[in-house]
């Protein structure tokens, strides 16, 4: 990808068991030398299994090993936030599950744990017990993290928060900004306990550029110092970083040019162009014939308006990467192109069929069986890509397709967030709103922090949209672009447009089309269950007077009155 | 489905009819924008006025333009092209109402002055059509867009005179404009009720940015700064036109105060332009992929104005021209001088065809010396001619010149894609510069040496055009087999 490569780490760690007879820490690391560097960076592990514990020297060993091999298995579209304190629990629970046969519980399977993550421009801190990350920069030495023990006297502490210790672990997360020529130094409390700060960064700065005799420099001292515990320590040094040449990242996005206008009968890559599907003015959609295949797929290819546009450009190569990372029965499958492509484009699956849209013009407020028929899977497709932490941003109409067999499959992931490759900068200017909008969310329109209840609220549009023939609140969405004319819209029921639609089905929808996200439903999926099951709490007020059903009648009936009234004491 | 090739007859497409709510809407703006020039021998009578202050009012009436393109662009960035387009129509039929009201010199000066402000519908169109077409049909959308629309111009001069006659009477041409106003005041609802800013379930209307164009190196930064004087120039010409030096039509005070208002406008568009441009005064290297060369724009900007402008100019004076050369009425006049403007709608589209056929610099290259030479032709017309001779002379005069506006426009989108908006709003902003510049000219010197000066000056365009560099880029051909190669054109 156009933001592979770059990160470079010169890195050096040493143990000893010092005074003790056995080595109860554990550390390691693990920079990938693949695409992995970019999408999920270099980790950096140090543990220190609890003395006291009866099988620290396990905990320990299980925290680095099970952490550098779990964290690489996780969807390269999570963040590494997420990433992490995903892992993190796993290994807990199981460390807490293996510690439970003891009696007290610091005297099972305990250990500190520091994590540094260098992905990007950013080191991502993970941080539990007294080990410690320090970064040297120009010179100074700064303790990233705080130590989680208490003192009791004669030099002694315990800790109070450790990996394994208490089945909900809390651990300490910070995210700091990296340049080049920054040392992050990882230790146990073997070496800062007995060495501090200004002497640390003495030593490491003594020896310049080798960080292997810093290292081992740093555990003699410690030694020598009287340090009586295990003695470990980890140097990581920037010596370059990503993407900070834009002419190299314009360069790795223009590698491949855009494909020419393309007609019918033309081949490209061993493709044969059948037929063009649409044209707008930001892509171009071609029906293509893989001879060798014999199947049919869709090519999306760029539109030419945007050739010098990175920030386009950058969002159409990712699209497909984000499609071949969501594998779900209701999202469309991104094919690899046969031969390796010598344009700008990608290939989908081929479903004949028809969108929403168009379907929606066939079908005029279908019975809401069929209109569940649809929504379902949809909501199942935005499920898979929201455990991904990836969001679509641009659920409409138009991009959901009715196949002729009846399967809905989710298209386009032109606007999505992901939120791993968010953490990924570029020296780009990047576009911040994109979508449409009839259909956008408010809080994606006013450019807050993306998450899933933004496509919940465009799902609730289509919903709204399919059993009324009319857009939510009264089509004034796609007007609004500040808070303020956003909290004048006002809902008005569907079943005010469509008296077959049940009141606890509009509840859910006036639910999940809430402006504010917090009002909404946590999840996708309890939306379309109250979709599907009346829910008894909507089913309370099913008489309201006639003055909230609808004002207006009832008070044209209460004038009309007063006007007879009135003729009538005039006629008299 | 949808192709290179556009069916302006299938309704049932959203962006076809768009298309056309667009061009007529551009239309009818050009309509009432020129809706005085084939009156103006009436209006000549009505209040009494000399030659010069005839030729003042044609100058005021392009004046406005040039700023308002500028003001129009940056209204549409804010509330799109819809509601801009309507108000525009709207406001624009009311100060056309208000002006075939007025009953002084210095009424019909100042409302024609802000009538000016009208002629700068044509970008909104622009912006407009491109929201709405893919790639490979824009060039083609706006091509009718801009050659229907601009057609408003020849209507105006065949139509107008034919229809004060049929209102009758001294204020027949008040009638006449005032039914243009009103035309114009009523299609403004009907634009904002059909017209929609983005195709239904599209993304958002995207604002381009604004601010002034990013160049690529310091030279290009004082090139481009340079290119920006004369359009302060040109409206710095029409206040000493009008100041108590010349016509008197100002006091001395508001065009002291004018000549300050053009110079602090001045500065703030170069502190603008160096702030948009704060990377290449630090001397941060610009990717290639972002760099091009303002050459490119300035060689774009001096054809528009020779093309463009002179077209502005002569429709507004060719009806009088031809009445006092050949002694007609001012239907026939209108009629034929209509000749000009009427080849707008093959010309201006047929100038982007060849373009794209047969190389850009070498067509722009043929119709500017086809213009010099058109216009070489058109100063040799003299009441001996007959009449029909004059006319084909004008017609064949200005294929070259709108099939020049034609090569332009053609052009302008490959010099810098993500610019092109800006680049089309200085390159059109030229246009009505060189329209004021001669007219002018017009009223300094006789109908011939007119047309003589705008020979010239497309004789120093043709120079620079030869400058003119093929723009660069990747174009693909098809091999024998059908297979699409890539072929770098240099």
């Amino acid at each position: 990808m156009h933001f592979d490569g770059g990160l470079k780490l010169s890195i050096a760690q040493h143990s000893s068991a010092g005074q003790k007879t056995v080595n109860e820490d554990s550390l390691g690391i693990r920079v990938p030398d693949d695409e992995q560097l970019t999408t999920k960076g270099a980790v950096a592990v140090i543990a220190d299994g609890v003395s006291a514990a009866e099988a620290g020297k396990e905990a320990a060993e299980t925290c680095v090993t099970g952490f550098l091999s779990d964290y690489f298995s996780t969807p390269d579209s999570w963040s590494v936030k997420r990433s992490a304190q995903q892992v993190l629990n796993a290994l807990n629970r199981w460390l807490y599950g293996q510690g439970q046969h003891y009696l007290q519980a610091e005297k099972g399977y305990v250990s500190t744990l520091s994590i540094a993550i260098f992905k990007s421009q950013t080191a991502h801190l993970f941080h539990v017990g007294d080990s410690r990350v320090y970064r040297l920069r120009d010179g100074f030495l700064e303790q990233l993290t705080r130590d989680h023990a208490m003192p009791i006297g004669r030099g002694q502490s315990y800790l109070t928060r450790a990996m394994g210790l208490d089945i909900n672990l809390d651990v300490d997360y910070r995210a700091v900004d990296v340049a080049v020529g920054d040392i992050f130094l990882l230790s146990t409390d073997g070496i800062h306990d007995v060495l501090n700060s200004s002497r640390i960064q003495a030593l490491i700065s003594s020896y310049g550029d080798d960080l292997h005799a810093a290292g081992q420099c740093l555990l003699d001292e410690a030694l020598a110092a009287g340090s009586d515990d295990n003695l470990s320590c980890q140097l990581l040094r920037v010596d370059a970083l990503p993407l900070e040449d834009a002419g190299d990242v314009y360069r790795k996005l223009t590698a491949l040019s855009f494909p020419p206008p393309l007609s019918a009968g033309m081949v490209l890559d061993g493709l044969v162009i059948e037929c063009e599907i649409h044209a707008s003015p930001r892509s171009q959609l071609y029906k293509v014939f893989d001879a060798t295949a014999d199947r049919h797929y869709v090519m999306k290819t760029p539109s030419a308006n945007f050739n010098d546009d990175p920030a386009y450009i950058e969002r159409f190569i990712l699209e497909s990467w984000i499609g071949r990372r969501i594998q779900s029965d209701y999202v469309i499958d991104v094919i690899e192109p046969p031969q390796a492509p010598s344009y700008l484009y990608y290939l989908s699956a081929y479903s004949p069929g028809v969108t929403l849209g168009q379907w929606m013009l066939k079908n005029p407020k279908p019975a809401t069986q069929s209109m569940l028929d649809i929504i379902v899977p949809v909501a199942k497709g935005l499920q898979t890509m929201h455990r991904r932490d990836t969001f679509h941003q641009d659920v409409k109409p138009d991009n959901i397709l009715v196949g002729d067999d009846g399967s809905i499959k989710i298209i386009d992931f032109g606007s999505c967030y992901v939120a791993g490759l968010a953490e990924i900068a570029v020296p780009i200017e990047r576009d911040k709103v994109l979508g449409t909008a009839q259909y956008s969310a408010p809080e994606h329109v006013l450019g807050r922090r993306p998450s899933g209840k933004a496509d919940q609220f465009s799902l609730a549009v289509i919903v709204f949209e399919m059993l009324t023939g009319q857009q939510p609140y009264q089509g004034r969405l796609q007007n609004c672009t500040t808070t303020v004319a956003f909290s004048r819209l006002e809902y008005v029921s569907a079943c005010h447009y469509n008296p077959h639609v049940p009141l606890w089905l509009d509840a859910a929808l006036s639910r999940a089309l809430s402006i504010s996200p917090e009002l909404r439903y946590s999840d996708v999926s309890e939306f379309v269950y109250d979709l599907e099951h009346p829910n008894q709490e909507f089913m309370k007020n099913e008489f309201q007077p006639l003055l909230t059903r609808n004002p207006l009648r009832t008070w044209q009936g209460i004038s009309l009155f007063l006007f007879v009234c009135l003729l009538w004491s005039l006629l008299r | 489905m949808s192709s290179s090739t556009l069916n302006v007859l299938d309704l049932k497409q959203d962006k076809i009819r768009l298309l056309h709510l667009s061009w007529f809407a551009f239309f009818l703006t050009f309509v009432v924008w020129f809706n005085f020039a084939p009156m103006l021998s009436s209006i000549k009578e009505a209040f009494d006025l000399s030659n010069q202050q005839v030729k003042a009012l044609m100058i005021l009436n392009v004046a406005l333009t040039i700023p308002a393109r500028v003001i129009v662009g940056m209204l549409v960035d804010r509330f799109g092209p819809r509601i801009v387009f309507s108000a525009l129509l709207i406001l624009g039929g009311l100060v056309c109402v208000a002006f075939a009201m007025a009953n002084s010199y210095e009424m019909i000066a100042l409302l024609r002055f802000l009538m000016g402000f009208i002629g700068a519908g044509f970008v909104i169109g622009i912006r407009l059509v491109g929201e709405w077409f893919p790639a490979r049909q824009v060039g083609l959308a706006e091509g009718v867009y801009g050659g229907w629309g601009n057609f408003g111009s020849a209507a105006a001069a065949m139509t107008l005179p034919t229809l004060a006659l049929y209102f009758g009477g001294d204020d027949g041409w008040r009638y006449a404009i005032a039914a243009t106003g009103v035309m114009a005041f009523a299609y403004g609802f009907v634009f904002y009720w059909r017209a929609r800013n983005t195709p239904k379930g599209s993304t958002y209307f995207k604002p381009k940015k604004s601010g002034g164009l990013v160049v690529s190196s310091k030279r290009d930064l004082v090139f481009y700064i340079a290119m920006c004087v004369p359009m302060y120039l040109a409206l710095a010409v029409l206040t000493w036109k009008l100041s108590p030096v010349n016509l008197g039509l100002l006091s001395e005070t508001a065009s002291i105060a004018l000549y300050v208002v053009l110079a602090v406008l001045f500065v703030v568009q170069v502190s603008q332009i160096l702030r948009v441009n704060s990377d290449v005064l630090n001397n941060v290297a610009i990717p290639p992929m972002q760099q091009y060369k303002f050459k490119q724009v300035a060689i774009l900007n001096v054809a528009y104005f020779v093309t463009f402008g002179s077209e502005l100019a002569v429709v507004s004076m060719l009806p009088l021209f031809f009445m006092d050369t050949f002694t007609l009425s001012a239907v026939e006049a209108g009629l034929l001088a209509s000749g000009f403007a009427f080849m707008n709608l093959a010309a201006r589209p047929g100038g982007g065809y060849l373009s794209d056929k047969f190389g850009r610099r070498k067509s722009l290259s043929i119709l500017v010396a086809g213009l010099a030479v058109g216009y070489m032709v058109l100063s040799q017309i003299e009441s001996a001619w007959p009449v029909w001779l004059a006319v084909v002379a004008t017609m064949c005069c200005s294929f070259f010149v709108q099939a020049g506006e034609g090569a332009v426009f053609a052009i302008v989108p490959l010099v810098k894609r993500s610019m092109t908006g800006q680049i089309a709003g200085m390159t059109g902003a030229y246009g009505n510069v060189g329209a004021v510049i001669f007219l002018t000219v017009l009223s300094f010197v006789s109908n011939a040496d007119f047309f003589m000066v705008i020979a010239a000056c497309a004789a120093v365009v043709f120079a620079a055009v030869q400058f003119l560099e093929e723009p660069q880029g990747h174009t693909a051909e098809l091999n024998d087999d059908g297979s699409v190669a890539l072929i770098e054109v240099s």
